[in-house]
Order: C-alpha cells, then sequence, then structure tokens
C-alpha cells in the first residue's frame, strides 16, 4: 500500500468513524428526546376536554299546553328517538293519538345537584294540555316532570374533541377483543412494531398496486394520533416506529391499551369530534359500553378504520357490510360463538337522523363567556370539561332569531331606502328577551348576523332610548305624591301644548310628533299616545333629579345627566338595561338580576359556582301595577295598537320608543311571565327614518306571538291597596252609563275620583238605575 | 451558495440523519426485547355565634348519587314541621311579648290555625300553575326540612318561574337563604312575600317571624324583636316568633 492510498484510508476511517460517532452521538440525543415525549403524555395523558354550555332544563307539569310537534322536535334535538311500540330503552318515545298519549324513556343525565337515572314515564293529554303524569315503570303517578336540558355548544381551542376517559376495567372484554382481533391481532406478540404485519401488508399492497393495508401495530397508530399528523412520509413512520417502542419499553400493554381505547377518534357530529370508546357506544347507540350487543361491538370495532365512510350515519349498508367483516373474524378467532355470530348477523341495523350540535345562540354564548371569563381563564373554559347550565330557552332564542332577521329584511322591502351599500352600513337590530320574575336572560340576538359582525348590540351598543324612557317620567309622577311633592293620578289633566322649559339660563323646546298637541289630556293619554310635551312638564313638575333617580332604581345602570331631554330620552343606554328596568315592573316592583349562568360544574361533577336569583323590592307592587294597568294602554289603544291587529292579543303592557332625530326604533314590551325588548337602526347612528311602531313593534309581535303560543294566558294581577273602576278616558271621572268607551283605571285605594263624567251625564231617567 | 456545496452538504446531513435513526431502531429493538420490569347542609346558626354582616355565600359541593327522581308527595302525606302551631312553653306567656311603640295595645289574638299545608290550599279552582307551584314549593319545604337547602333552592326557583305569583315560593326562597346564611337576601324575598300575600294572618306571621330570625343573625336585636313582636301580634300561637322571644328575654333579663 503507497504512502497516498494509506493516507486516503486513513482520512476515509476517520471519516466515517466520525459520522458513525456523529450519528450514535444524534440518535442517542434523538431518542432521548422521543422518550420524553413519550413519558410527559403517558404520564400526564391529559385529553382537552371542552366545556359544554346547557340551556335551562323543560319542566312539565300537569295542566301545561304542549304543542306536540315543537316537543317533538325538542326530544328530537335531544337525541330521543321515536318507535312504533312502547319505549324499552332509553331515548326511545312513542306518540299515540286518541286518546293521546306519550311514552318517554328518559336519558340519565347527571344535573347540577343530583344524577338522575332514566326512566319510563307517561304523559296523558286531553287537548293539548297535559293531564296526567305517571312513571311508566310503576304506575305512580308525578306531578311535574324536568327534561334535560339541551346542549348549546362546546367551548373548545381548535377543535372540539368529544370524549369521555375511561379505565381499561370499564371497556367489556368483547369491545377490547374485538378491536385487537381487526386492528392488531398480535398486539401481545409485538413490541411495538410487528414486522410480520409490515411484511404482510407490503405484498398486499404491492399485490393490488396501491397501498389498500397498513402494517400499523395499535401502539404506532397511538403514538400517531397522539404526536404526529396523518401525513404519508418515510421520517414519520420512522418516527412513530421509535415512538411505539419506546413506549412499549417503558409502558405496560395495559396501559397501552387504554390510552387507545380514550385516544382513537371514531366519528363526527357536525364540529364535534368524537373520540374513544365510550362516546363513540354513546354517539352511535346511545348507550353505554357494557350495555353493547355483539353487533354494536363489532360495528364499533370496524368503524377505526374508516368511522367517517362506515358511519352507519352515512351508510347503514356500508356499516352492516364492515360489521359483518369483524362479526366473520371474531368468529374464526373463536372470540364468539357460532350462535353468537348468527344473531349478530341478525340485528338490525336502524338509520338514526344525525342531530349537530350548531350553536344557535352564538350571541348568548358570547355573553356568557364574558361573564364567565371573569372567574375562570380560557384554558379552563376550554380544556377543563366544565359544564355549564343557563337560563337559555332554545326554542326562544331560535325564535328570536328567526324573527329579528324577517322582520329586517321586510323592512327593507317595505322601505328600499333602508337597503344600503357596504357592510358597515346594514340595517341592524337586536332582541333581549327576559323572564320578569327570576331575570333569566332567555334569548339574545345581538345583530342581524353573527358571522359578518360578532358586535353584541344588546349589551354593547349604547342608544338613545327616546319615549322608552317617558314610563320612567310618569312612575316618578305617581310616587310624587306619597314623597311630598305633587300628587299625580292616571286620571290628572296635562297641558299638552307647546311649552318652554327654562333651566341653568337655557331654555328647551320639547315639541310633539308631527309638531300636534292635544291641548289638555290625562295622564293616561299623554303616556298612551306618547306626548313630548306633556311629558315634559310632568318631568319639570316632579323634578329631573327624581326620575332620573328611579330609572337608576329600576334597574339602568349608564350614567344619565339629569337634564330636561332625559324625560324625552336624550341619555345613552343598552336594550338590556332598558329590559332590566322594564322587568322591574312586570314583576310587581321587584328587581332581579340579569341571570345567564346558573350553575358551573367540573369534570367531576363538583358545583364550581351557582347563582342563584337575586331579588330586590324597589317599589311598591301598587305602583308597578299602576304603571302597568297604564302601559297596557300603549298596546290597548296607543302607539303600540297595531300589535293588536296583528294579532297578539294577550293582556300585555309595553311602550314605544323613536329618537328624536329617527336613528333609533325601540318596542319593550311584556306579559307578567315574558318581556322582550326590541330596537332597530344603523350602527354608524346614520338616519332611520321610522318610528318604533314602525320598526320595532312589528319585530316585537311577531315574537311574542309565536313565544308565547300555547302558553298559559296571565295578566297582572292587582296587589291589595288598589282600587280599580270605569273611568271615562276624555274627562278622566267616573264613567256613565252615556261614556262611550270605558276604560278600568287603577288607583291606590282612597285615590280614585269621586265625580261622574260631567261629558256624558246620565239623564234623570238613569239616575235611579246608575246609583 | 455553491450548488455543489449545498448538495454535499445535504447529503452528509440526511447520512447522518439516516446513520442515527439506524443506530437508534438498533438500540431501541436490543433493549425492548429484553424483560421489563356528603354534602352537609350549614345548620342554622346558634344565636350567640351570629355573624354582624352577611358572610360570602357558603357553596359546597352537593355530592353527586345517583337517585331514581321521585314523584311529588301526594297529598296526605303532609309532614309535620316548625311552622305548625304547638302548645306554648310554659316559661312563655303572651303578655310577656313587647309592644311595638306606636301601635295599638290590642289584646293578643287566640292562636290561628294551622294554614301551612301548601297541599291543602290546591282545589279544583286553583290553576294548573299555581298548583304545579304549589307542589314544588311543598317538594322544596321537605328539602329545607330534610336540611338540603341547597339542592330545595333550585327546587324553589322553579316555584317562581311557573307561577310569579305564589307567595310561599318566595317565602321558602327566604327561608333556604336565610339557612344557607345569606340574611340580606332572604330579607328581600320576604319582602317579595309579603307583597304578594294578602289577608292571610297565619303566614303574614311566618314572614315576620323569619324577618325576625334575619335580624337576629344581622345583629339587629331591635329590628328582630319588632319583627318578632309583629308576628305574635299577627298570630300568637306563631312558634318561631314565641322561642326566639323566650330566648331573647331569657339572655337578656337586666334590660327589660
Amino acid at each position: 500500500m503507497n504512502k497516498s492510498k494509506f493516507r486516503i484510508f486513513s482520512i476515509s476511517l476517520v471519516a466515517l468513524l466520525f459520522v458513525t460517532s456523529s450519528g450514535l452521538v444524534f440518535g442517542s440525543w434523538y431518542l432521548k428526546r422521543l422518550e420524553q415525549t413519550v413519558t410527559n403524555k403517558f404520564e400526564d395523558p391529559k385529553w382537552p376536554l371542552p366545556g359544554k354550555i346547557y340551556s335551562d332544563s323543560y319542566l312539565i307539569y300537569v295542566g301545561i299546553n304542549l304543542r306536540i310537534d315543537e316537543f317533538k322536535d325538542k326530544l328530537r334535538r335531544l337525541g330521543y328517538r321515536e318507535t312504533q311500540t312502547a319505549p324499552k330503552a332509553q331515548g326511545e318515545y312513542r306518540y299515540r293519538q286518541a286518546p293521546a298519549v306519550l311514552q318517554i324513556y328518559l336519558h340519565d343525565f347527571v344535573y347540577p345537584t343530583e344524577a338522575f337515572k332514566g326512566f319510563p314515564v307517561r304523559i296523558a293529554f286531553e287537548g293539548s294540555a297535559v293531564s296526567r303524569i305517571e312513571n311508566g315503570a310503576t304506575g305512580e303517578e308525578m306531578f311535574s316532570l324536568e327534561l334535560e336540558p339541551e346542549l348549546v355548544t362546546g367551548l373548545y381551542d381548535r377543535t372540539w374533541q368529544e370524549r369521555r376517559v375511561v379505565k381499561l376495567a370499564e371497556v367489556p372484554p368483547l369491545v377490547v377483543k374485538a378491536i385487537l382481533a381487526i386492528e392488531d391481532e398480535r398486539f401481545y406478540q409485538h413490541h411495538g412494531i410487528d414486522p410480520v404485519s409490515v411484511l404482510r401488508a407490503l405484498w398486499v399492497n404491492i399485490r393490488s398496486g396501491g397501498v389498500v393495508q397498513g402494517g400499523s401495530t395499535l401502539t404506532q397508530q397511538l403514538m400517531k394520533n397522539f404526536f404526529l399528523g396523518d401525513e404519508r412520509t418515510l421520517k414519520r413512520k420512522i418516527k412513530e416506529a421509535l415512538m411505539a417502542l419506546i413506549a412499549e419499553r417503558k409502558y405496560t400493554k395495559a396501559e397501552i391499551l387504554e390510552n387507545y381505547l380514550n385516544e382513537i377518534y371514531l366519528g363526527q357530529r357536525g364540529s364535534q369530534g368524537i373520540y374513544g370508546v365510550w362516546e363513540a357506544a354513546q354517539f352511535y347507540f346511545s348507550k353505554p359500553l357494557n350495555e353493547l350487543t355483539v353487533g354494536e361491538t363489532a360495528l364499533l370495532a370496524g368503524l377505526i378504520r374508516a368511522p367517517n365512510r362506515l358511519s352507519p350515519y352515512r351508510s347503514v349498508d356500508a356499516a352492516v357490510k364492515r360489521r359483518n367483516v369483524v362479526l366473520a373474524k371474531l368468529v374464526e378467532d373463536k372470540i364468539i360463538t357460532t350462535r353468537q355470530y348468527e344473531a349478530a348477523l341478525r340485528e338490525k341495523l336502524l338509520r338514526r337522523e344525525l342531530i349537530k350540535v350548531t350553536n344557535d345562540a352564538p350571541f348568548y354564548v358570547d355573553f356568557l363567556r364574558r361573564e364567565l371569563s371573569e372567574n375562570y381563564s380560557n384554558t379552563v373554559l376550554t380544556a377543563e370539561g366544565l359544564r355549564i347550565f343557563t337560563s337559555l330557552d332554545l326554542q326562544m332564542q331560535r325564535i328570536a332569531e328567526r324573527t329579528l332577521s324577517e322582520g329586517l329584511k321586510k323592512l327593507e322591502e317595505s322601505y328600499p331606502n333602508l337597503r344600503r351599500k357596504g357592510e358597515d352600513d346594514s340595517l341592524e337590530g337586536a332582541i333581549v328577551v327576559l323572564r320578569p320574575q327570576t331575570g333569566e336572560i332567555k334569548a339574545m340576538v345581538g345583530g342581524r348576523s353573527y358571522q359578518l359582525s360578532q358586535f353584541n348590540r344588546v349589551f354593547q351598543a349604547k342608544r338613545q332610548p327616546g319615549s322608552v324612557f317617558k314610563p320612567f317620567v310618569y312612575l316618578a309622577a305617581l310616587m310624587s305624591g306619597a314623597e311630598g311633592g305633587k300628587k299625580f293620578t292616571p286620571v290628572t289633566m296635562l297641558d299638552d301644548s307647546p311649552f318652554v322649559w327654562d333651566y341653568d339660563g337655557q331654555q328647551w323646546q320639547p315639541g310633539n310628533y308631527n309638531d300636534e298637541y292635544f291641548g289638555t289630556v290625562t295622564l293616561r293619554r299623554a303616556l298612551e299616545k306618547s306626548l313630548n310635551s306633556a311629558t315634559a312638564r310632568v318631568a319639570r313638575d316632579v323634578g329631573i333629579a327624581r326620575v332620573r333617580d328611579i330609572a337608576h332604581r329600576l334597574g339602568i345602570q349608564s350614567s344619565l345627566p339629569a337634564v330636561p331631554s332625559l324625560a324625552l330620552g336624550a341619555a345613552e343606554v343598552t336594550p338590556l338595561e332598558v329590559a332590566v328596568a322594564f322587568s322591574t315592573l312586570a314583576n310587581n316592583g321587584v328587581r332581579t338580576r340579569p341571570l345567564t349562568v346558573k350553575q358551573v360544574l367540573d369534570a367531576n361533577g363538583h358545583m364550581l359556582e351557582k347563582r342563584d336569583i337575586r331579588v330586590e323590592k324597589v317599589i311598591s307592587p301598587q305602583m308597578a301595577f299602576i304603571m302597568n294597568n297604564l302601559l297596557k294602554g300603549v298596546l290597548d289603544r296607543g302607539t303600540g295598537e297595531y300589535a293588536r291587529r296583528w294579532g297578539f292579543t294577550r293582556p300585555a303592557a309595553g311602550k314605544t320608543g323613536t329618537t328624536n332625530d329617527y336613528k333609533d326604533a325601540w318596542f319593550v314590551g311584556y306579559t307578567p311571565d315574558l318581556l322582550a325588548v326590541v330596537w332597530v337602526g344603523f350602527d354608524n347612528q346614520s338616519k332611520l327614518g321610522l318610528s318604533g311602531a314602525q320598526a320595532a313593534l312589528p319585530i316585537w309581535t311577531e315574537f311574542m306571538k309565536r313565544a308565547t303560543a300555547g302558553t298559559p294566558v296571565t295578566d297582572f294581577v292587582p296587589p291589595p291597596g288598589i282600587k280599580i273602576v270605569d273611568i271615562d278616558p276624555l274627562s278622566g271621572q267616573l264613567a256613565t252609563p252615556n261614556c262611550p268607551t270605558v276604560v278600568h283605571e287603577a288607583f291606590i285605594e282612597g285615590d280614585e275620583p269621586t265625580v261622574t263624567c260631567p261629558l256624558h251625564p246620565v239623564s234623570s231617567l238613569q239616575v235611579s238605575k246608575f246609583e | 451558495m455553491n450548488p455543489v456545496f449545498a448538495a454535499m452538504n445535504f447529503a452528509s446531513t440526511r447520512k447522518l440523519f439516516i446513520g442515527g435513526l439506524a443506530a437508534s431502531m438498533v438500540i431501541i429493538f436490543a433493549q425492548s426485547c429484553a424483560p421489563r420490569p356528603p354534602y352537609r347542609p350549614p345548620a342554622p346558626p346558634p344565636a350567640s355565634a351570629l355573624p354582624v354582616t352577611e358572610p360570602p355565600a357558603p357553596v359546597s359541593p352537593p355530592p353527586v348519587q345517583e337517585t331514581v327522581r321521585k314523584p311529588l308527595p301526594q297529598e296526605p302525606k303532609i309532614k309535620e314541621q316548625n311552622l305548625k302551631s304547638k302548645p306554648l312553653p310554659p316559661s312563655v306567656a303572651l303578655k310577656e311579648v313587647p309592644k311595638e311603640p306606636g301601635l295599638p295595645t290590642e289584646p293578643a289574638p287566640s292562636p290561628l290555625p294551622d294554614d301551612s299545608s301548601l297541599l291543602a290550599k290546591i282545589t279544583q279552582g286553583t290553576s294548573p300553575q299555581r298548583a304545579a307551584s304549589l307542589r314544588l314549593t311543598e317538594e322544596g319545604r321537605k328539602l329545607l326540612d330534610a336540611g338540603d337547602p341547597a339542592k330545595a333552592l333550585t327546587r324553589l326557583e322553579k316555584t317562581i318561574v311557573i307561577d310569579s305569583t305564589n307567595p310561599y315560593g318566595y317565602f321558602y326562597l327566604a327561608k333556604a337563604q336565610y339557612l344557607m346564611g345569606r340574611y340580606k337576601q332572604s330579607l328581600t324575598f320576604l319582602d317579595v312575600a309579603e307583597s304578594r300575600l294578602s289577608a292571610e294572618p297565619f303566614w303574614l306571621a311566618e314572614v315576620q317571624a323569619l324577618r325576625g330570625e334575619n335580624y337576629r343573625a344581622l345583629g339587629m336585636a331591635e329590628k328582630a324583636e319588632d319583627s318578632y313582636a309583629q308576628a305574635l301580634r299577627l298570630n300568637s300561637g306563631n312558634r318561631t316568633a314565641l322561642e326566639a322571644l323566650s330566648r331573647l328575654h331569657e339572655s337578656q333579663p337586666a334590660s327589660r
């Protein structure tokens, strides 16, 4: 060997040694890193558990009216399926007519204060009213029944992984055996990678000319799902194999299997991914794992290969075919007997409708998140599996969404000038719905399209309320007598003529709508017709500071300047504030705290928080009743009377609101049990040119008609100390038989008029009869 | 960068990576073949240890246990409770009841008949809402008696959703709040209950007596005493007021 050859040999040897040692060093470092990654995941197998938001539960009681179509729709959304025979398993129901009977096998549900075990119930109807409820198993009579809340949406980061983590011991052996048989039959023989399977897959793939079979072990699949994506590269495959080897070296087969059973992806319900065998059993069969039949178990195992393509929701035929393949494998491996096999083949797989969780209340959920963020970080909300129970009524929410969107569209059709160019300048609106006695926010629509704008006008938009503010002026007036001021009653005569209010060296002249003045009118008529001039006079007599205080007392939180124009609603408030203030009137003078979050539970079912109903009596029930009675007139005779013509006939009170410059249109209205505020306008404060009665009232009317349909008709109940007398609306005195129109007016006892109507006196012949 | 250099670099890096991986696999495979190694509700506070200010609401996690939901109680099963009139203890005589200043000193009326049964208020003319609400109120009352105010509260909140005019729902909501130590909230619910009760002296006396209990818990002894006195003027047989006044007098013999 000459010198130069020896030199080349030496250099090559050094280079080889260098490359080998570098490779070993790098390899060790790389392995250490992979091992750390695997260990971290196994030691703390933390799957992100999305927070879940639930609607309010639904209470059924003897006497309640149920519209069966709507109720069946609710059952469907809750995952109940209609059967032709009496329900035998949870989640089934049957409805029979003549006599009308609904049988439901209730689901299990963990409520915040108790875990409920589902049982069959039988609900009998008389007409649309529930006449009897009984336990279907025992025949015992029940008087009320709670139907579980609906899942509104999940709170998650990037993807919604729906999963219930189970221990290996909780998974029936047949489920495990079936999965191993079809996915990795040599699981207990290999050490993470299985050369036999790889060679077999290679052979099959070469023969078929494409990739038709994988050789991945269950451990490799787990590593892929845990750490790696779906990319089909050699690098990924090697990494997957290395990790599988590490996992098998460090952990037992049982630990690997348990992680696999919880990790595996098994289907999709809208934005909700179904992960793990427990969740899959619920999703496909509405059953716990230990109740699965042999056929269902086989299908569950078979779905792992292609959960969406083989899903029975998509194709029953494909699912049955796949199930049968697995069953054949199970009988071949002697995991099931031939008899079990034949019985499983006969199992009928029913086509089921896939009910997706669509989040029909995005504005409500945003509002809720904002409230929750005070106590919970985003990570906790999206990954800790919190269950959040709310006051939301999904049925009402859907009605609110629909009526607002349809109402705004109709307005644009009727008034083409409302169609503006550009997204920032489209006609907008908002609805908020409250239950006055509890303060629960039942529905909230913060704008026309959540996709286009997430700005929630219900609580983020401060707008002038216009005449919606007037009831606070009149309430201050009615209360003024008892507080040492000038005394007002519903029949106090007011001057409705042009006038100028001097204050602080300035002058303010309120004008009526269309510059129309009515001379002397009763307080009732001034409110019903929303007369600016008369209202301003009342505010001046009562004192604007007192008006402001009343508004605050009822629930307005925005700062209100004590200036004369406040009487006509010149300050800025949100629709939510307006809703709270008027719900105080609807609730007989008792103010409630707006309530969305009712309970928050952690993933183990422990209650983290409960927000109770909070009440405060802020005005007397007598004053509240008189105001409600006055505001009923707005709908019956005043600016809101079109609601009656459009078919909303229930006892209800309300008030229109239009700002001076026609930028905002409002209507707030309520029955004793339900209150809704509607606002319509433009975000950029451009002119709407319509009154509250024209723009907001139609939407309110439509909403209330649909939301209250089938519910009992209730009226405001006069509290003790109220006297109701018939009054002539023109004279404001006691009505005579000759008065053409009569109003049932409410007074504090002793304040009622004693003089009969001078405009329509009784004749001498009538006197004796009248007296 | 020179393309030849770049190619060489890439080739050597790849060689290094594949070499490393191969070595790692050998190590791992060799290694892997080697052998492997009840909720308990807060008791009503004792008179001596009552806080002067309202404490934060206790939120104890109630146990989540599987229970088959029971149907609402049947009418005849009305449980005896502390609302009922019982014979007066010998130490308490009506003449000892302090009179509220400015109120007429009328002779104490005889005890009112017990009107505490809510199910007895359900008659043929009762609206379905009121009937359902009363039944739920009764259920809530039983939960309160059983010492579970948290669960009772959830049940009782439904009573006013179904029928906001049901004063008894508000009364028992006030009682639940009192038992959970939220005295100010309890007082506000009592305001509402009172405004919805009309011509029902038995219940108005209950409202006053519970109001007295709340004032006592808040350390407002004078207001408490006035409320008990009011309760007894409405119903001389009101047990809560009688016992409370008796306790008050025993603890303050010198001040009277």
